[in-house]
């Protein structure tokens, strides 16, 4: 006659120094069903296991308990040598008499066996109702989206190429790049950002593993891991990108030249309406900015581009377009915008042209920026005779972003090189600290070597920053000297926080994946996964998980496409058994499992007026079936009766 | 017609006779019609260096004067303003703090609700009777002036504290200046303070700050400053003779309150509005008229 | 705590530490536990140039329990009360206050207040205002009065012995 076997481990004197496993083994081979019952000093070692496989086969076992540690330790384990001997693995139960009992009553053996009992009880409660259950399949498509061009979505996306995949990398600027691209050096080893970024740039062009869609914005997505439906909006360029040339002689003859803020540029210098973002632009061609173009945007009458396009490529009844692609895994990439220092009203940002955000001295020094990377006082063109560095502009700030933004210190530091490499030496360099972050792999010494550029470190916040007549003025008080230090500069630079993207919220839900509560993307664990998102087959990249460096954004991107890979590269994907099933004769449809459900796999069926699981976006967490008003859902595995039979093993009276 | 409890607190009442008097004479103009508080005492304000206690009392007998009445309050000075409102909102959070105030009011047959709304000039002109009404007003606009604006310290911050105007940005008082004729404009010593509340045990230190403010302000090219807070008015116009000795510096700047400004605007008999009182030279304006002319 | 000054062998006294933060609950979360010495408030104040008030040590000092210092310093009573190190301090923190406390806890310990405090604390307590009414000057000189212009009487309570006993009484009580 089959039955339950139960299998009792020792680990070591863990348990058996605690519980009487002798007396908790008699116990349970006298349970409702039990036919079979043994104890073993480590029942997950190899003769363990060897154990319970041959039990199952020579006493007729239908169901298996172990009583040993956590599930979280060795369920699969045990499951692994269930389904090896031969049966379904959802035919086997764990019971904690670990972690639940002897750790927590080493000192009291007698009622700790007496506790041993009912947690076993209740497991072979529960397997006496289990039932063979399986996982359903689901197919892989191998394609990758990446959504953002930065250095962190370039870089998932080479590596997800390298790997023969093919990859859609979604772009919402004409060109790839991000803001790497607006950088002039990195730090901490000032290598030249543009001869860093520019081959990748070029290597995405030329792959042909690689779709780029730029100017393009995710629309809607569907589907689930393995079989994503996206639908993205290719904006109208008006040029046809396969004949452009990127020549240039359109931009010249635009009535507009000149007449634009050019963002790239973080508006310090202007373009017309048909442009390139910057000389290194991938895909190397022209686009017209229709809000401004004077035929698109206000009569039509303007034709000056097309009459010098000599390639024929302008076409302004160029239309938006949605492509739709199937893919089996989404990388999203999606970057930071800066803070507007406007925010910090005192700082004064918006009150003179010498006030600017360090981006925009990355602009400036750029040798092919705005002022060819001519430093000079941006209000009259004067000489400048000091800088002064305000850090942790709106960062660190309770009432702003009360996280660090992880670059503003050593993005100053790296500017004090460059300063000093442009200026004479006598020009005057502040920063203005609260504590200087130089935690990454050669930024102390980084940090050491700028103390030694003659900077003033000045440990202390100015209350305010006030424009007067000639100069810029700010009082800071120092805390290491305790003196208040009046200080007039030519240039303040102004190092405000990190934000994630603008439309990073609305992204968000399109891609069911969840923000954190400083409004960046979340990660399904802060250590252990860094770059999953809760939703199976998205992940994150980069600065739209949290403030982060160029080398931290690399390593993220690299990690996100490797687990991209490990879905990618299978045909079928299983997705775990024990999740919940509506039924749909029972069910009234009130809705209130799909607004609890935090991986959004149940939706409304309108027709049948009933909720609907898609089983391979439920991860079994159980919310929903503990919800439903009605009891239609059946979280299988831990159905309803199976909960009742182990609470009331666990509530029985204790014998004698 | 509104009516609304005219609470004038310590330094208006006792000193600053020419806020008062113009208060007086200009509001009814826009009907609105001041009830005066007969019974009330200081706001509390003060005390709170003392013990919060009593400042809390004091603020909500106030109110509760407001109250027996069923009407709103005006506080024209916004040191009271803001003790008023942090009582207002420290009682709201606070019900047993409440309780126990009023026990004590109860000697007085007081009760306090927290019914009360609280208006101070700035927002009382700016937003309940409105710019253009304002400017329906004007029959004689201050055109050929340029003058700076003195908010004063508790009549922005702290905005916590749900002040009339931005904390750090504040444009009202520049806004009904421009309603009247007045030109305008930001100066980096807008928000900085006039020392008022540190004048009786550091007098030199609070002259010198309203000293240096006032200069300032002069060195700009302002023809005069326009106040709203009877602290600073007393520091930068009543004191400014003091304040220029005390720098070392001469100092000869038109200091206004706005409603002066708004009065003469509105071409109301300039004796009545205390113009005399003003010890800054007010008369270099040819808008004002001097002593021997209003007589 | 294992702290001493050992400028002045001071040892931190956290029952008046506790003190401060009692008067300072329930006004808001001022505590000055928070504070990480970025020196803004100190920056800006505008007691600092000439009185030397330098609000972040105070913030310091609380924090690190030298409270006693702080109650017998001069220092609190230098503040003028513009809120400025509220209002622009990044970790909403609020060192006016927590001035407001120290010198609340120097009146209840009997410590030496400024006179001009004094004065207007027993104005007060006398006849309900900070000062009695004056006879003003006008530019010409010449002495006015409330009567000469026209004003009202100063508004006072009806039975102002009862309103001083309620005030005595109350200046002994504490916010909660
Ligand atoms: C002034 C300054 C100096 C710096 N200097 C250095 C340095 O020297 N060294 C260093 O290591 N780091 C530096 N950094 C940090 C560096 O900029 C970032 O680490 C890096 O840019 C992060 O790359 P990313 O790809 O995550 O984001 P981003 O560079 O922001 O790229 C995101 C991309 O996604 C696109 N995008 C956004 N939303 C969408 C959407 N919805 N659909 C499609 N596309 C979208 C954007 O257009 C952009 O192209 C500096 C930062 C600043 C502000
Ligand atoms: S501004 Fe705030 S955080 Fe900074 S030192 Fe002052 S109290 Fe501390
Ligand atoms: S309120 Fe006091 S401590 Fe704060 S800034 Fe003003 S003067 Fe300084």
């Amino acid at each position: 006659m089959s039955g339950i076997g139960v299998f009792i481990c020792h680990c070591g004197s863990n348990i058996a120094g605690t519980v009487d496993v002798d007396e908790l083994t008699e116990y349970a081979s006298d349970l409702n069903g039990v036919t079979f019952a043994t104890n073993y000093k480590y029942m997950c070692s190899d003769p363990g296991q060897e154990l319970i496989k041959d039990s199952v086969e020579e006493q007729d076992l239908d169901s298996v308990v172990v009583a040993a540690c956590s599930p979280r330790m060795h369920e699969e384990t045990f499951q692994a040598v269930v389904e090896d001997a031969g049966l379904n693995p959802y035919r086997f139960q764990m019971a904690n008499i670990r972690e639940q009992c002897s750790w927590v009553h080493s000192d009291d053996m007698e009622k700790a066996t007496e506790k041993a009992k009912h947690l076993v009880e209740m497991s072979v409660e529960k397997s006496r109702l289990s039932e063979d259950l399986e996982k359903t399949e689901v197919d892989v498509n191998s394609d990758a989206l990446v959504i953002g061009g930065g250095i962190a979505g370039i870089q998932s996306a080479l590596d997800l190429a390298d790997q023969g995949k093919k990859v859609y990398l979604v772009e919402r600027e004409p060109s790839i790049g991000g803001k790497m691209a607006q950088l002039d050096k990195t730090f901490p080893t000032l290598d030249c950002s543009s001869c860093i970024l520019t081959p990748k740039m070029t290597d995405v062009a030329r792959n042909p593993n690689i779709e780029l869609l730029t100017y393009s914005e995710v629309e809607e997505v569907d589907g689930s891991v393995g079989d994503f439906e996206v639908k993205v909006k290719k904006k109208a360029t008006y040029v046809d990108w396969d004949k452009c040339t990127a020549c240039g002689d359109c931009a010249e003859a635009c009535r507009r030249s000149g007449n634009v803020e050019d963002e790239f540029n973080e508006g310090l210098d202007n373009r017309g309406a048909i442009y390139t973002p910057f000389p290194q632009a991938v895909p190397a061609a022209y686009t017209i900015d229709s809000e401004v173009c004077i035929s698109l945007e206000y009569d039509g009458t303007c034709t000056s581009c097309r009459e010098v396009c000599e390639l024929d490529a302008i076409d302004l009844d160029d239309e938006d377009e949605i492509v739709e692609l199937n893919v089996g895994s989404i990388i999203v990439a999606t970057g930071y915008d800066l803070m507007d220092p406007e925010k910090i009203y005192e700082y004064g940002y918006g009150k003179s042209k010498d006030i600017i955000t360090n981006l925009e001295l990355e602009r400036i020094i750029d040798a092919s920026g705005p002022t060819d990377g001519e430093i000079h006082r941006l209000s009259d063109g004067e000489d400048v005779e000091s800088v002064t560095f305000i850090l942790c502009v709106g960062s660190r700030d309770e009432e702003l972003q009360s996280y660090c933004c992880r670059i503003g210190c050593m993005g100053a530091l790296k500017h004090v090189h460059l300063l000093r490499d442009h200026l004479d030496e006598d020009v005057d360099i502040n920063i203005c600290y609260t504590d200087i972050r130089s935690f990454g792999k050669g930024y102390e010494e980084f940090y050491r070597r700028t103390r030694d550029l003659d900077v003033n470190f000045v440990r202390g916040r100015p209350s305010e920053v006030n424009v007067q007549e000639e100069k810029v003025e700010l009082n800071v008080f120092d805390t290491t000297m305790d003196k208040l230090l009046q200080v007039e500069s030519d240039l303040v630079v102004l190092v405000p926080a990190l934000l994630p993207s603008e439309g990073t919220e609305e992204l968000s839900r399109q891609l069911r994946i969840t923000r954190s509560s400083d409004g960046f993307l979340q990660e399904a664990h802060p250590k252990l996964r860094p770059m999953d998102t809760f939703t199976n087959g998205i992940f994150i990249a980069g600065c739209c998980q949290g403030p982060k460096d160029i080398p931290d954004s690399v390593s993220q991107a690299s990690g996100a496409a490797a687990k991209a890979s490990t879905i990618l590269s299978k045909d079928k994907l299983q997705s775990e058994a024990t999740i919940a099933s509506i039924d749909d004769d029972i069910c009234s449809g009130c809705k209130m499992c799909i607004s609890v459900c935090p991986y959004d796999a149940i939706e409304y069926n309108e027709e049948d007026e009933v909720a609907e699981i898609t089983d391979v976006l439920c991860m079994g967490c159980g919310s929903c079936a503990s919800l439903c008003p009605t009891g239609a859902i059946e979280h299988k595995g831990f159905k309803d009766e199976m909960l009742e039979a182990m609470i009331d093993a666990g509530l029985t009276e204790e014998e004698g | 017609m509104k009516e609304l409890g005219l609470y004038l607190g310590c330094v208006i009442p006792t000193e600053q006779y020419g806020y008062e008097m113009s208060i007086r004479e200009v509001l009814p103009k826009f009907d609105i019609e001041l009830v005066d508080l007969e019974e009330s005492t200081c706001c509390g304000a003060p005390l709170r260096n003392v013990n919060m206690f009593t400042t809390m009392y004091l603020s909500a007998r106030n109110m509760a004067l407001c109250e027996k009445k069923g009407i709103d309050l005006y506080a024209p000075c916004p040191i009271c303003h803001l003790g008023l409102t942090e009582a207002k909102e420290s009682l709201e959070e606070n019900p047993e703090l409440k309780d126990k105030i009023n026990s004590k009011l109860e000697e007085e047959d007081l009760q306090y609700e927290g019914s009360t709304e609280l208006y101070h000039t700035l927002d009382l002109l700016h937003d309940e009777i409105g710019l253009d009404e304002i400017e329906d007003q004007v029959e004689e606009p201050l055109d050929d002036l340029t003058f700076a604006a003195h908010y004063g310290c508790n009549t922005i911050r702290p905005n916590d504290l749900d002040r009339p105007d931005d904390s750090e940005n504040p444009q009202k008082l520049e806004e009904l200046m421009e309603t009247i004729g007045i030109g305008t404009e930001d100066y980096p010593e807008k928000l900085d303070c006039c020392g008022g509340q540190v004048i009786s045990d550091h007098n030199e230190s609070a002259l010198t700050k309203a000293g240096e403010k006032i200069e300032a302000v002069q060195d700009q090219g302002f023809d005069g400053l326009s106040t709203i807070c009877p602290w600073g008015h007393r520091m930068l116009d009543s004191k400014q003779d003091s304040a220029a000795d005390t720098i070392g510096e001469s100092l000869d700047l038109p200091v206004m309150y706005y409603i002066q400004l708004l009065g003469v605007a509105m071409g109301i008999e300039q004796s009545r509005l205390g113009l005399e009182l003003n010890l800054s030279p007010v008369d270099n304006l040819e808008a004002i008229e001097s002593i021997e002319e209003a007589e | 705590m294992s702290l001493i000054d050992l400028t002045s062998m001071a040892e931190p006294d956290e029952e008046e530490q506790e003190k401060i933060e009692e008067t300072l609950e329930g006004l808001k979360e001022d505590i000055p536990d928070l504070c990480y010495q970025c020196g803004k408030c100190t920056s800006g104040c505008e007691a600092f140039i000439l009185l030397e008030l330098e609000p972040h040590s105070i913030m310091g000092k609380s924090k690190a329990g030298f409270i006693d210092e702080l109650v017998n310093s001069d220092e609190i009573w230098t503040c003028m009360q513009c809120f400025k190190c509220q209002e622009r301090c990044p970790q909403d923190l609020s060192p006016v206050r927590v001035i407001f406390a120290l010198k609340n806890l120097a009146v209840a310990a009997g410590k030496e207040i400024p006179s001009g405090y004094q004065k207007m604390l027993q104005s007060v307590l006398g006849n309900g205002l900070i000062q009695q009414p004056k006879e003003v000057l006008n530019r010409a000189n010449e002495t006015r009065k409330r009567e000469d212009l026209d004003l009202p009487p100063v508004p006072e309570p009806e039975d102002m012995d009862k309103v001083q006993q309620i005030l005595m009484k109350a200046t002994q009580e504490k916010l909660r």
